[in-house]
């Protein structure tokens, strides 16, 4: 017997993983670190894993001898850098029997009550983040596995505080604006809303967008790494505005591909995510601002599509339209040299080089010159 | 390939615009089909995806004004496709879900606002509730666009799509739909962001392309103007309203853009697009900006504007009242323009006379019987010449220029000087105009009497008239040098002349006090002037004394007021004799002989002898040219054969002076014509009593002394010619029944002619005298061959 297992010749089996619920339960992309979309069922922390083993033998009538077969339910991050290592935070384990033969197909039920999900699915440059089941039929030489990938939304509920970012910044006696966006943090289909008035104008713009930058840091000390991904470019201002124009913003950002904020997951790694305001001038140099907003996954409410909604004549109210109250300020357009000095003022970067010259850390990288947005790319977001 | 590297660096900027702009047409063709084909096919993704990149086009920096305009054209024609697409499945109840929000993920800002203008057009006109919200926030969005051109024609675009669904509903109840009132923070947002952008060309790139930039400005005016005439077809945009929001709303985004090309043009908008009922009622609001505008703002051509309307509208509206009562038109712009003149210390002081001249215009057109209004601007353009330091206006300058128009418009509208003399005020302005500008003025107003045949019936206001055209009566301290265009000088004194004969009253005592009022002003002329300008006098006081000679039924005191007449003719011809003048003077004197001897009054021999006797001295001491000689002497012989106001006593010694003073004249031919004219003061030269003297003896003593002289001719030409004239001399008097006068010496005289005219040269000349010749003789041979019933017999003649 066991030469047969020994060259292959032995029984083996197949198995297959059943989840409850497959059919009603939402499902999620994800990313494989190939790039690659895969679609999974979707979980939230504190939901039951449960489900169906099915063991298919391979070759009817024979037995199948095991040492135990058991499934495990793991969340773990890998560095992409470092394979040997996973680092698994949550690990249960379930014996679904214990070592003897199997004669026939089985099934057996498995459920993981309640279980604790603390992170967000991730796949990133240099990091994932992942949970999976994983059922083993233990042998002596060789052990049968399979695995089931799921993947976790973290949710959220509405932040306490979040406050407006509103800030003066400027390049002395060159450039002085003030920018406002609504909210500090934002859902994940959230509409960043705000303006950018300008309180000193002297250099030629061109043109001002805002870039969302995803920024992902890895590992610690000297074995840390840092990737900046700009997701998404926006232009929100075409030609050279002067002293006193305000200019509205206003992004939309479930079109673009985003994960909640993660700070310092399990100690491993963190994703954050920065508002960059580029303003770039005639000679193409260009001068930005950076600000950290937060990205939070907020609960889907049971939306009842059709019905009573659909006759509503409001319906297609289109959402976050500008109050009208964007009147002028009141400012005193004679003072600009005093504001330049003013000491809350704090100072724009400016690019030394190319638009994709990186003259800091905290420069973004261009990964796409041209910007991806529905309209332009790829099919947009309407995933469900 | 030579060929097309000669040709490439040679392309002129033109043919770079028609190549790029060619480029960005054949994109948006093919992209416009796609995403036809797109939305045909339900793929609105993908047609909304080949509209951006159809608007992407409409980023470009490169085209002129010109040339993206027709971009923009053919790209929002285009744009018509989708919004009628969209509009349709909204119809049929597809609605899109997010559509508005789905547009906005377009990066790049000027197509993604393209196309939220489109689709936010398509939920309105789907669902007005929505109305109000969106084009709020439409307006509000298109900020983004701070480039000039394109931030100029996305909102042009805004503002076309939007133009019939603009709400304008009366002010009441919130309503979703919105109301007139939102429709109008629509427009005016949208136009103060267009002013804006429009102002801001004029400061961007190179100050040498400043010439070129204000061209394309120019071009681009109408865009910006076109938020104003949507404004004024609001019909809910009410007095009311107009004067709390609308004008004010524009005004303040005027003034405040300080740029003098806009303000220019949009003040002189204002105007234009806006009804005159408003206009009338926020005159105030409107002129106190003008006071505020940018220096380089022609605010004269804006406020003259403003008055034109007004004015027309006054005259057009006549029937229906004109100008409202409780509008204080004039007193309005009387007091604004004064606070215009004083607030622009820069102002040209042409331009505040501009000012007047409209005013005036105003005043004129709109109360017509004001002519103290007149006055009062006369008075204020005096007010600025003070304040200003003027001393002198000069005539080349173009302050004389437009006060010359201020001045001109009361005598062109009034027609009339003597309405003219009512205004205080004008006199005192016109002596601020220098020499040639008061003589061109003074001519104008000569001419403006005499086409319109306006009399001057008092002594006092010829005394102003001519006070106020003195510049053509006298000599003026600020003349210049140099003599003037003799031509031109007597045309102006040829006019002078002629308003003489306006200066005249009805009433003859009147009229002599008139007369010598204007020979007061006259008389100091000068010698230049005075022979020009005082004969009509004398003419007009010969006419006076006619006149008392009419009316002598009237006035017991005729009489005596003729010799004053006469008088003052006399000193006034002598002042002309002073000038050293002869032929005039004595024509004057032998003209006043007439005039005296057809009057008759007291004692008027004496003064008719006066006449002569000064008439015969200035023949002998002023005259010494042998031809002006003969030539006054037969004025003289023509006056005295005509005159019959002398006793024999003083008549006798008057012919045998004028017989004398002929057979004196240096030449023979002269001489010779003398006497033979003489003849006639024997013949039909009256008596005191009228009658014909027919002294036949000294007509032919006369005659013979002709013969005489001419038989001493040398030249024989001359000489036959002479006998010639004196056949014809006898002749007359033979024919009149001079019996003295025979049929031999018609013979005598006819073969002496025939005898000399053979040895006569061949020439004109000769040819001539042998014409007059035998024209004569031809009336002869007509007389002899059919005699006139009671004529003189030709028995004998030779001929």
């Amino acid at each position: 017997m066991p030469y047969q297992s020994l060259f292959g010749f032995g029984q083996s089996a197949d198995i297959d993983i059943v989840l409850d619920g497959v059919e009603s339960r939402k499902s999620a992309d994800i990313k494989t670190e190939e790039g690659k979309k895969e679609r999974h069922l979707l979980y939230y922390d504190g939901e039951t894993v449960s489900g169906k083993v099915n063991v298919t033998l391979k070759k009817p009538g024979s037995k199948l001898e095991h040492q135990g077969i058991k499934i495990e339910f793991i969340g773990q991050i890998d560095l992409f850098y470092d394979r040997g290592n996973h680092h698994e935070f949550t690990s249960l384990v379930k014996d679904l029997a214990r070592p003897g033969e199997l004669m026939q197909n089985t099934a057996y039920s498995f459920e993981f009550q309640n279980v604790e999900k603390p992170f967000e699915s991730y796949t990133g440059s240099n990091v994932r983040l992942r949970y999976f089941l994983r059922v083993t039929i233990i042998r002596r030489i060789s052990d049968i596995v399979k695995e089931l990938d799921i993947v976790v939304h973290t949710l959220s509920s509405y932040p306490d505080a979040n406050n407006s970012i509103k800030m003066e910044v400027g390049i002395e006696d060159c450039l002085h604006i003030e920018f406002e966006y609504n909210k500090s943090k934002y859902h994940l289909k959230d509409v960043i809303v705000g303006k950018i008035y300008f309180l000193l104008v002297r250099i030629k713009i061109k043109h001002m967008e805002i870039a969302i930058i995803k920024r992902e840091t890895t590992g610690s000390g000297p074995n840390s790494y840092l990737e900046n991904e700009t997701i998404a470019k926006y232009e929100i201002m075409d030609g050279a505005p002067v002293k006193g124009e305000s200019i509205p913003i206003r992004v939309f950002l479930a079109g673009y591909d985003l994960t909640p904020t993660m700070r310092d997951i399990n100690k491993k790694f963190s994703v954050r995510y920065y508002l960059n305001l580029v303003l770039m001038d005639d000679e193409d140099r260009r001068y930005f601002k950076q600000q950290e907003i937060t990205l939070w996954r907020k609960g889907e409410k049971a939306r009842k599509v059709g019905g009573a909604m659909a006759q509503s004549p409001t319906m297609n109210m289109p959402t976050h339209l500008v109050s009208g109250d964007h009147s002028r300020r009141e400012v005193n357009v004679e003072s600009d040299a005093d504001i330049g000095n003013a000491p809350g003022v704090e100072n724009m970067k400016r690019e030394i080089d190319s638009p994709t010259g990186v003259s800091n850390s905290e420069a973004t990288v261009d990964t796409s010159p041209t910007v991806q947005s529905p309209l332009e790319g790829n099919p947009p977001l309407m995933s469900d | 390939m030579f060929r097309s590297s000669m040709m490439a660096p040679q392309m002129s900027p033109q043919e770079e615009q028609e190549k790029m702009l060619d480029e960005a047409l054949g994109i948006v063709k093919t992209q416009a089909f796609q995403m036809k084909r797109s939305l045909d096919g339900g793929k609105l993704m993908d047609g909304l995806k080949n509209a951006s990149t159809m608007l992407g086009e409409l980023r470009t920096s490169l085209l002129s004004p010109k040339s993206y305009y027709e971009l923009y054209m053919a790209i929002t024609d285009e744009l018509r496709h989708l919004e009628l697409h969209l509009y349709d499945e909204f119809q049929k109840g597809r609605k899109v879900t997010d559509l508005y929000e789905l547009v906005q993920y377009a990066g790049n800002i000027v197509p993604r606002l393209y196309l939220l203008i489109t689709v936010g057009l398509v939920y309105i006109k789907t669902n007005s509730c929505l109305k109000r919200d969106l084009l709020r926030d439409l307006v509000e969005m298109c900020r983004g666009v701070q480039h000039p051109l394109r931030g100029l024609f996305l909102r042009n675009y805004l503002l076309q799509v939007t133009r019939n669904i603009l709400p304008d509903n009366p002010e009441g109840p919130e309503e979703s739909e919105g109301t007139v009132r939102d429709a109008v923070d629509f427009v005016l947002m949208n136009f103060a962001e267009m002013n804006k952008l429009w102002v801001r060309m004029q400061h961007q790139g190179h100050s040498r392309d400043k010439e070129r930039r204000e061209r394309e400005r120019e071009e681009l005016k109408i865009l910006v103007g076109t938020n104003l005439v949507r404004l004024s077809q609001l019909e809910n945009v009410n007095l009311e309203l107009y004067k709390k929001l609308v004008l004010p709303g524009i005004l303040e985004q005027v003034v405040s853009c300080r740029d003098a090309i806009a303000q220019e043009y949009l003040m002189e908008c204002i105007i234009q697009v806006f009804p005159d009922e408003f206009h009338l009622q926020t005159l105030n609001a409107f002129l106190e900006s003008c006071a505020q505008l940018q220096p380089g703002v022609n605010v004269k051509n804006v406020i003259i504007s403003l008055v034109d309307r007004l004015a027309t509208f006054s005259q057009r509206n006549e029937s229906s009242g004109g100008i409202p009562n409780d509008v204080k038109l004039f007193d309005i712009f009387s007091e604004q323009v004064a606070s215009v003149i004083q607030s622009r210390e820069d102002m040209p002081p042409e331009d505040m006379v501009s000012l007047e001249v409209s005013l005036v215009n105003l005043a004129h057109k709109c109360y017509a019987d004001r002519v103290d209004y007149v006055d009062k601007v006369l008075g204020c353009t005096l007010n600025i010449f003070e304040k200003l330091n003027v001393e002198r206006v000069s005539y080349e300058s173009a302050v004389s220029r437009e006060l010359m128009r201020l001045m001109k418009i009361p005598l062109d509208q009034y027609n009339n000087i003597m309405t003219v003399l009512k205004l205080q005020q004008y006199a005192p302005l016109l002596e601020y105009f220098d020499y040639r500008g008061r003589k061109s003025l003074a001519a104008y107003v000569i001419t403006n009497i005499l086409e319109n045949d306006t009399l001057i019936p008092t002594p006092e206001q010829v005394d102003t008239v001519l006070t106020m055209v003195a510049s053509l009566i006298t000599d003026q301290p600020d003349q210049p040098h140099e003599e003037e265009d003799p031509e031109d000088f007597a045309e102006e004194q040829g006019l002078v002349g002629r308003l003489i004969h306006h200066l005249k009253s009805d009433v003859p005592d009147q009229q002599y006090l008139i007369l010598s009022a204007a020979r007061k002003h006259l008389g100091a002329g000068g010698n230049r002037r005075i022979k020009f300008t005082l004969p009509p006098i004398v003419f007009q006081a010969y006419q006076l004394a006619y006149k008392y000679k009419a009316l002598k039924d009237q006035d017991d005191m005729w009489e005596k007021k003729c010799q004053k007449i006469f008088k003052f003719c006399h000193q006034t011809i002598s002042a002309l004799m002073k000038a050293e003048l002869a032929e005039l003077p004595l024509r004057l004197f032998l003209q006043g002989a007439l005039a005296v001897g057809r009057i008759q009054f007291e004692d008027y021999e004496t003064v008719a002898y006066e006449f002569i006797s000064q008439a015969f001295s200035i023949y002998e001491d002023e005259i010494s040219d042998s031809k002006a000689q003969l030539a006054a002497m037969t004025l003289m012989v023509g006056t005295f054969e005509q005159l019959a106001c002398l006793s024999e006593e003083n008549a006798e010694p008057v012919r045998t002076q004028c017989t004398l003073a002929a057979s004196k004249l240096l030449k023979k031919p002269d001489q010779c014509r003398g006497v033979a004219t003489c003849c006639h003061l024997f013949w039909s030269g009256k008596s005191i009593t009228g009658e014909e003297r027919h002294d036949g003896k000294r007509v032919l003593d006369c005659l013979k002394k002709g013969v005489r002289i001419a038989n001493q001719c040398m030249d024989s030409s001359i000489q036959v010619q002479l006998f010639v004239e004196l056949l014809n001399h006898y002749l007359y008097f033979y024919e009149k029944g001079n019996d003295q006068v025979t049929v031999q010496m018609l013979n005598h005289l006819v073969s002496k002619i025939h005898e000399e005219l053979p040895n006569l040269e061949t020439n004109e000349e000769t040819e001539q005298i042998s014409k007059h010749f035998s024209n004569t003789l031809e009336h002869l041979r007509n007389r002899m061959e059919s005699p006139e019933a009671d004529g003189v017999s030709y028995e004998g003649l030779v001929l």
